[in-house]
């Protein structure tokens, strides 16, 4: 991993750097070796760098002013939110500022009417439908990390979770932001209302801290809906249960959540937690289904009924929340049930369109057996994003380099059977260099046009996102060591 | 007349004006081209024969299609496997004065032309999954994907959609569809007025009833298939399987007492194409605004021609000929909001500004993008703003 290299000068002016900073921001910057040690990576744990020095505004303005001076002096910014990107979104430069908004963590504005929320940035996604709940509305994208991971770095990494089929991303739940360009001047896209101009709201999302900071966002919030009801499928070969799934869409039901877990992980899930799935079946699909009473009836009983006619050798609903939640566990633990199978571990994320995934198991299972590295995979089926955990030891030679090339291959074979990268967890630092897997150059080149359109010095998160020309191939993945995932108390799934 | 059959062709096309310095009049089948700023261009580059299905995968809920394919072919074909866009393309063709029918799809998506289903299921710009296009250096590429869930690069497509043809050229599109539901319903609140009608809309759209549409059309805005309408009409669509319906219609009761069926199916569409204005002698606007602004909006406005959607954020407005819309621009803006001129007569839409005059670091950005895919200003020339 090439990342640019450091500026001599900059480096050498961080004295008064960091003195200059502190007049802008007082007591919201943190420049002693301890300090920025903790703000030295995020859930990508496999890199670390220490930042120039961290800046944590509590303002739009401080966060302007402190743009203007970055900009004048030529110097280079890294956006932070919660530091929980597991592709290395947040990773600071040695050169760069690294500007943490985890303290503009207010709720401006809930307004019900025009079912809305305005929010600083960083506030959490959890926050803000616990915001809404009393009242019966909640905010719908629901990343693993929605304890910790906050608004402004969902809209950067433009944000998933389960729910996505039914509910979309972070973009189709984004009215407005206010982001500060480089300069620190600031500027409204979109709102309560649509703003009629280009799009581009549509383009700072998942922008990955490229084009702007966002310093506010107004996010759309949904009405409950009255019931939810959660069912399991068990399938003695994963054809049957990519048909399932197939089947459920065709048939017209839109699923809340539909997740697909393969025999391996129900083998480590089971150990770890019983959720009570069959252990002879070579996948498992838990689905949910929400809506008004009679929907939710209605979306599970044919559900069921294609299910069974798929040849699933079991169908169950969970009668209860206690059962619903056991039904879930299983699903939730699969981290860290394959955490406990070997020290170290690799998460990928590419999409593929769901008819492929007999094919890519099939593949998966071969190139298992080819790099000589177990794993496991927990597929979001409805959407077709997938969750790859390759297991191996890096204290055994050779295993890292072969569980990276295996998770390359794995990435490549998503973009080959037609699908992406990476669904929901970015490109970042992870993924940079296999972006010419799925792009020619005239693409990646279009893209970078328009970063130069917001940011024509490439101060805003430099090294991210786009190859460098002379980069080696790396692999995209979550490396966990030693059993000890990053932020150990968040879920993953 | 420059007409495309290929994507080469379009970039041969693009090449060719480059080198002689030539502006581009992009069009498809040409129903919007009474949208926007009136300008004159050297030549017209038609895409209309960049046209047919590329790939239909109803299991993925995944269209790919040519540009050029008419909405009407598209909507034919989705309706074959009970599936639909979700974001209801309009037709404005008849409002602009083409025929009935013609639209196509990479129109009604540059032009971000959405019906009353798009609260429910979002905007073209939601459904709008990948893309190819041409540049205005004459290169092709392509950019998002052809799956529900992707973050791989910026989201160009998003973009595209209602940048009026100002971008670039798109020369395929991947769209994402929506099942059908089996039964729909539409139902009408008589003899309501805006205030009481729009709050109505509301509570209907912050229950989790999925209303696919939430429109209210005026005494003054006569639509015989209604019926009596009073001071006016709320209308709601709702949808799902016969048991799932009956529960919503149940539910809807206890909002509106006195909702009742009617047989209408095709009055959103209606509102949406802007048919309902037809024969009014004025300019038509159409804002945008947060709902609970609509009203009062309406009120300070005055004007007997107008309509709502999306439980009023979305307002039709007809102005006198000619104007200029200040005032409804002023009002707009104070809540939050914008209006744009949609149909006006051509030196009206040269005089005055047809898309919602930006503040100048908003304007400089959008210069920035504009020049980042078309930096000979070769596509569709001051087509939204002057610059742009």
């Amino acid at each position: 991993m090439l990342l640019p290299a450091p500026n001599r000068d900059i480096l050498a002016r961080r004295d008064s750097i960091v003195a200059r900073l502190r007049a802008l921001v007082p007591d919201g910057v943190v420049a002693d070796e301890a300090g920025l040690a903790a703000f030295d990576g995020d859930a990508l744990t496999a890199y670390r760098q220490k930042a120039l020095a961290c800046v944590l505004p509590r303002t739009k303005d401080e966060v302007s002013a402190v743009l203007e001076f970055a900009a004048q002096e030529g110097i280079a910014i890294v956006p932070r939110g919660a530091g929980t990107s597991l592709s290395g979104g947040a990773l600071p430069l040695a050169d760069a500022i690294l500007m943490g908004l985890g303290r503009m963590n207010r709720i401006l504005d809930i307004d019900y009417e025009n079912r809305c929320v305005v929010t600083e940035p960083g506030v959490t996604n959890l926050s803000i439908t616990r915001a809404v709940e009393a009242r019966g509305f909640y905010y719908a994208p629901d990343p693993s990390s929605q304890i910790a991971c906050t608004v402004g770095g969902n809209v950067a990494e433009n944000s998933g979770g389960i729910h996505c089929l039914k509910y979309g991303l972070t973009t189709h739940n984004l009215l407005g932001v206010e982001i500060v360009l480089p300069g620190g001047e600031r500027v409204t896209l979109g709102g309560k209302a649509g703003d009629g101009g280009l799009d581009l709201l549509g383009i700072v999302a998942g922008s990955e801290g490229l084009l702007g900071v966002v310093v506010e966002a107004t996010l759309r919030i949904l009405p409950k809906p009255p019931v939810t009801r959660t069912l399991m499928a068990a399938f003695r070969s994963v054809p049957d249960a990519g048909q399932c799934v197939a089947d459920i869409i065709g048939a017209g039901v839109i699923p809340a959540a539909m997740e697909f877990m393969d025999r391996n992980c129900i083998g480590a899930v089971e150990d770890y937690c019983s959720p009570g799935y069959p252990r002879d079946a070579e996948g498992v699909l838990i689905i949910e289904v929400d809506g008004v009473a009679a929907e939710a009836a209605h979306a599970a009983a044919r559900v069921t009924e294609i299910a069974k006619a798929a040849g699933a050798s079991a169908v169950m609903e969970a009668f209860d929340e206690s059962e619903r939640t056991r039904l879930w566990a299983g699903r939730k633990a699969a981290f860290p049930a394959m955490g406990r199978l070997a020290p170290d571990m690799l998460c990928m994320d590419g999409t593929i369109p769901r008819g492929a995934l007999p094919r890519v198991l099939t593949r998966m299972a071969e190139m298992s057996k080819e790099y000589g590295l177990g794993f496991c995979n927990v597929f979001h089926a409805g959407d077709g994003n997938l969750h790859p955990l390759i297991i191996f030891d890096v204290m055994k030679s050779g295993e890292l380099e072969r569980a990276e090339a295996f998770g390359a291959a794995i990435l490549k074979l998503c973009v080959e059977v037609g699908g992406v990268l990476t669904g929901e967890h970015g490109v970042g630092v992870e993924k940079r260099d296999l972006m010419g897997v799925m792009f020619t150059d005239a693409d990646l080149a279009q893209q970078q046009r328009l970063k130069c359109a917001f940011d024509g010095a490439g101060l805003f998160n430099p090294g991210k996102v786009f190859p460098t020309l002379s980069a080696c191939v790396e692999l995209g993945h979550m490396h966990v060591k030693g059993g000890r995932v990053p932020f150990p108390n968040l879920p993953r799934f | 007349m420059i007409c495309a059959q290929t994507e080469a062709d379009v970039i041969d096309a693009v090449l060719a004006a480059r080198a002689k310095s030539c502006t581009l009049e992009i069009v498809g089948a040409g129903t919007k081209r009474a949208y926007g700023r009136s300008m004159a261009c050297d030549d017209v580059l038609d895409v209309s024969a960049l046209s047919g299905i590329v790939k239909y995968e109803p299991a993925e809920l995944i269209l790919t299609v040519l540009p050029g394919t008419p909405v009407t072919e598209i909507t034919t074909l989705l309706d074959s496997k009970s599936q639909r866009l979700g974001f209801e393309p309009a037709d404005w063709g008849p409002l602009l004065g083409t025929p009935i029918g013609e639209a196509t799809i990479g129109g009604v998506l540059s032009a971000d032309v959405n019906g009353a289903a798009a609260i429910r299921y979002g905007r073209a710009r939601d459904s709008l999954l990948g893309m190819r296009a041409v540049n205005g250096l004459g290169e092709s590429y392509k950019a998002g994907g052809k799956v529900v869930k992707n973050v791989t690069g910026f989201d160009l497509p998003k973009l595209m959609c209602g940048a009026m043809g100002t971008l670039g050229v798109l020369t395929e599109v991947t769209l994402r569809v929506y099942p059908k539901p089996p039964q729909s319903a539409s139902l009408i609140v008589r003899d309501v007025n805006v205030e009481d009608a729009f709050i109505l809309l509301r509570r209907v759209w912050q229950s989790p009833l999925e209303a696919t549409a939430l429109a209210y059309i005026p005494a003054s805005i006569p639509l015989t298939q209604l019926g009596y309408v009073g001071e006016g009409a709320a209308l709601i669509r709702l949808e799902g399987a016969h048991e799932p319906l009956k529960e919503k219609m149940t539910a809807l009761l206890a909002i509106a007492r006195s909702a009742q069926q009617i047989e209408a199916s095709n009055v959103f569409g209606a509102i949406s194409s802007g048919a309902i204005f037809a024969g009014q002698d004025c300019d038509l606007w159409r804002a945008s605004v947060p709902p609970s602004e609509g009203a009062e909006i309406v009120r300070q406005i005055g004007s007997s021609v107008f309509a709502a959607d999306w439980a009023g954020g979305l307002l039709w407005i007809g102005l006198e000929a000619g104007g200029n819309g200040a005032e409804l621009r002023k009002l707009c803006e104070a809540a939050g909001g914008q209006a744009t001129l949609v149909k006006a007569d051509e030196d009206t839409r040269q005089r005055i500004a047809t898309f919602t005059p930006e503040l100048p670091v908003r304007r400089a950005l959008t210069k920035s993008v504009k020049a980042a895919f078309d930096p000979l200003g070769i596509f569709n020339p001051g087509r939204m703003w002057k610059a742009v």
